[in-house]
């Protein structure tokens, strides 16, 4: 067995450059194919975070007729028994009451159609946990403007820079405009003067949270009031007045477009409810298990008046989008592994043919084939192994990198990309299957190329392969 | 005592309807020690009889006894391993594995024949010094010359002490002084160790160096002298 593997480690360096050629190919393909499906699949993860987990929720209960008419008539009763028996099964991280409606959102010159979400403001900090996304400080033209007199220009360049964006904390703003600790003193000024007075909202809050851009958009801030006007149970009417308490600023940006915050009391008297909602959202600890989860939930609401949906069912163009970018990929990675399928099946056939001779030889004076198969076969494996260990080796700092600093688009197309709803940001995927998986994907193509060797070597005639034939 | 007993062996090639008998009803008896050549012109059947009495061909018709033992009902695994516990073979060219070393090409065939590490490692260095390529154990096959790689072969070939050994032509690629010290070496080593050799050539040096030459025509022997020249 020594001889076996001395042989066949010492032919892999027969054809120095043919061994380099190959093992590359494998090298890149795997780091390609590693480093590819680690920026996908942290792009889903990062995609489901901002939409699933911190709104959405994996999982959530509703009245069986809400999905496919999402009117407010189709709400179901609510009790704290119902949520603490959710909150009991195993694998739920946090439920969370709430009722979804349309209305429109006015303030007098401008309206626009809002997404009325009733929540808890207690219980929803697990959740969507709109506090911590409240805006304090707030670049606007406003602002720069009276910070002109005051500044040095580079800030006021700066700021510029970050006009309309705004920021949940002033450490935030203070790194976006490369604050150092000298200066404070403009750092202060400019704090001072973008500040935002955002607030949360009390348990039994008359007032309303609304999204970023929905604020920009309606150019509202805090302390104003904003109109809404909608449609209540069973066909009231429903409208009131109700004073703006702070800005979220929300990281899907279809729902920062639109949102708009207020407490379940609140939307009760506004909607004409009492003690309804029309979903209880749901977080899960391990994301692997939601359909496992789902079954049970389903099984202990058996006989209620209620349904349990899953995040796919709930955003399914979140989820075929999801799907058809994976399977491009997928595609892709296919198409790239034929290739060096072919790559190192031409390495095959050309190492083959060329010792042919050297074969009939070594089985005339009474090699066994079987012993010759073992050594092509190494020698097919030692020259993947190198390839593929080299190609997870260098996708390491990468993807640790991706992980660490994700990929953050700006410009044009961080304005494109917003604008379709989605979020410019690219994180990678930290390690997991798909990292090992290429290198397996390699390892099982190689064998497979090597049935062409083992073939020829158990069908080989001593004497032709010595004639040469 | 009789190694070889070749009893009526016939070999036909049918190509293109066309029949062709390379060997045809040939009776052959080798005894422990000769030293024989096979000689004839070209397509007469040489290489087509080494190849059935070294057990890599197998033939149409006839017998092949091996120490009184019929070969020719052995299937190829069988053959495999009766041809590395039995004989040697000096092939015309590419003997010799190229990423091993002349003493690790010897020192191979022997471990696979089931010699112990340390006969291994006496008889490695006493038969490659025997073959006057003491210094060289260490080479590989593309540092040598040719002579020198056949030299590491006749090594190889007759390590173990095998029944017999065959060798087909195996000077054709040498100039005329190699294949004299070849010959020298084989004559040598054959007297010295008693090995049987069997060998085909075309070479009239090398017919002369023989102690016994079997002439082949058309596939039959035609003649069988013991070499009085000598
Ligand atoms: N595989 C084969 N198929 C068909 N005919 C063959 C085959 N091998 C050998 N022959 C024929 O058998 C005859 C004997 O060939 P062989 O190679 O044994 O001759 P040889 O005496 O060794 O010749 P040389 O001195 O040229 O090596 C030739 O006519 C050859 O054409
Ligand atoms: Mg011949």
């Amino acid at each position: 067995m020594k001889d076996i593997i001395k042989i066949a480690w010492r032919n892999l360096w027969r054809n120095r450059r043919r061994t380099i050629i190959t093992a590359s190919s494998i090298f890149f393909a795997i780091f390609f194919a590693i480093v590819m499906r680690s920026f996908q699949i942290g792009t889903y993860k990062h995609m489901v975070k901002i939409s699933i987990e911190s709104y959405l929720g994996y999982l959530q209960i509703q009245n069986p007729d809400y999905f496919d008419d999402p009117s407010i008539d189709n709400v179901f009763e609510f009790t704290l028994e119902m949520l603490e028996e959710i909150t009991k099964t195993v694998n739920v991280k946090v439920a969370v009451p709430r009722i979804e409606s349309f209305a429109l959102a006015s303030t007098g010159m401008l309206s626009k159609g809002v997404m009325l979400t009733g929540i808890s403001p207690e219980k929803e900090k697990e959740m969507s946990n709109p506090e911590q996304k409240l805006v304090h400080y707030a670049v606007t033209d406003k602002a720069i403007e009276h910070l002109q007199q005051k500044i040095k220009p580079d800030v006021i360049e700066l700021l510029k820079i970050h006009n309309n964006t705004s920021f949940s904390s002033a450490e935030k703003l203070a790194t976006a405009l490369d604050f150092q600790t000298e200066d404070s003193l403009i750092l202060q000024t400019v704090l001072a003067q973008t500040h935002v007075a955002s607030g949360y909202l009390s348990e039994n809050d008359e007032g309303v949270l609304i999204s970023d851009r929905l604020s920009k958009y309606l150019k509202v801030s805090v302390g104003d009031s904003i109109i809404l006007i909608g449609q209540g149970y069973q066909g009231s009417s429903a409208a009131g007045i109700y004073p703006v308490r702070g800005i979220v600023k929300l990281p899907s940006p279809e729902l920062d477009n639109k949102l708009v915050y207020m407490t379940l009391g609140n939307i009760n008297t506004f909607l004409g409810l009492s003690e309804q909602v029309t979903s209880i959202a749901i977080n899960i600890e391990n994301t692997d298990e939601m359909y496992k989860t789902e079954t049970v939930l389903k099984q202990t609401f058996e006989n209620t008046k209620t349904c349990v949906k899953n995040w796919e069912e709930l955003s399914p163009a979140l989820k075929q989008q999801i799907e058809s970018d994976s399977v491009s990929g997928i595609l892709f990675l296919v198409i790239l592994y034929v290739i060096i399928f072919f790559g190192i099946f031409g390495t095959l056939l050309m190492m083959i043919s060329e010792r042919m001779r050297e074969f009939g030889i070594m089985v005339a004076i009474g090699m066994k084939k079987f012993k010759l198969v073992l050594i092509v076969v190494m020698e097919m494996l030692f020259l993947s192994l190198i390839g593929i260990f080299a190609g997870m080796a260098a996708s390491v700092p990468v993807i640790l990198y991706g992980y660490y600093f994700p990929v953050k688009l700006t410009g044009e197309i961080k304005d494109m990309m917003i604008e379709l709803g989605m979020d410019p940001v690219f994180p990678f995927a930290w390690f997991g299957d798909y990292f090992y998986i290429q290198g397996v994907i390699v390892f099982i193509m190689i064998l497979v190329a090597c049935i062409y060797p083992v073939r020829t070597i158990l069908k080989l005639n001593a004497i032709e392969a010595i004639r040469g034939k | 005592m009789n190694v070889i007993e070749v009893e009526n062996l016939v070999k036909a090639y049918t190509d293109l309807a066309l029949e062709v008998v390379a060997v045809d009803h040939v009776n052959l008896t080798v005894k422990k020690g000769e030293f024989t050549a096979i000689v004839g012109p070209s397509g007469s059947g040489k290489t087509t009889l080494l190849n059935m009495i070294g057990g890599l061909d197998k033939p149409t018709s006839g017998t092949i006894r091996v120490n009184n033992k019929d070969i020719t009902q052995l299937n190829s695994k069988e053959l495999i391993n009766f041809r590395l516990h039995n004989i040697g073979f000096i092939f015309q060219s590419y003997n010799l594995i190229p990423v091993l070393t002349a003493k690790e090409n010897v020192s191979f065939i022997m471990e696979m024949q089931g010699e112990n590490r340390k006969t291994v490692d006496e008889r490695v260095s006493e038969i490659l010094t025997a073959v006057g390529l003491g210094d060289r154990m260490n080479s590989r096959p593309n540092q040598l010359s040719g002579g020198q790689q056949q030299r590491v072969a006749v090594a190889r070939a007759m390590a173990s002490r095998p029944q017999f050994i065959i060798a087909d032509e195996p000077t054709a690629n040498l100039d005329s002084k190699t294949t004299e010290k070849l010959l020298d070496l084989m004559e040598e080593l054959n007297e010295k160790e008693n090995i049987t050799f069997l060998f085909s050539t075309h070479d009239q040096r090398v017919v002369n160096k023989a102690r016994r030459i079997v002439v082949l025509e058309d596939g039959k022997v035609v003649e069988d002298n013991e070499n009085i020249k000598q």
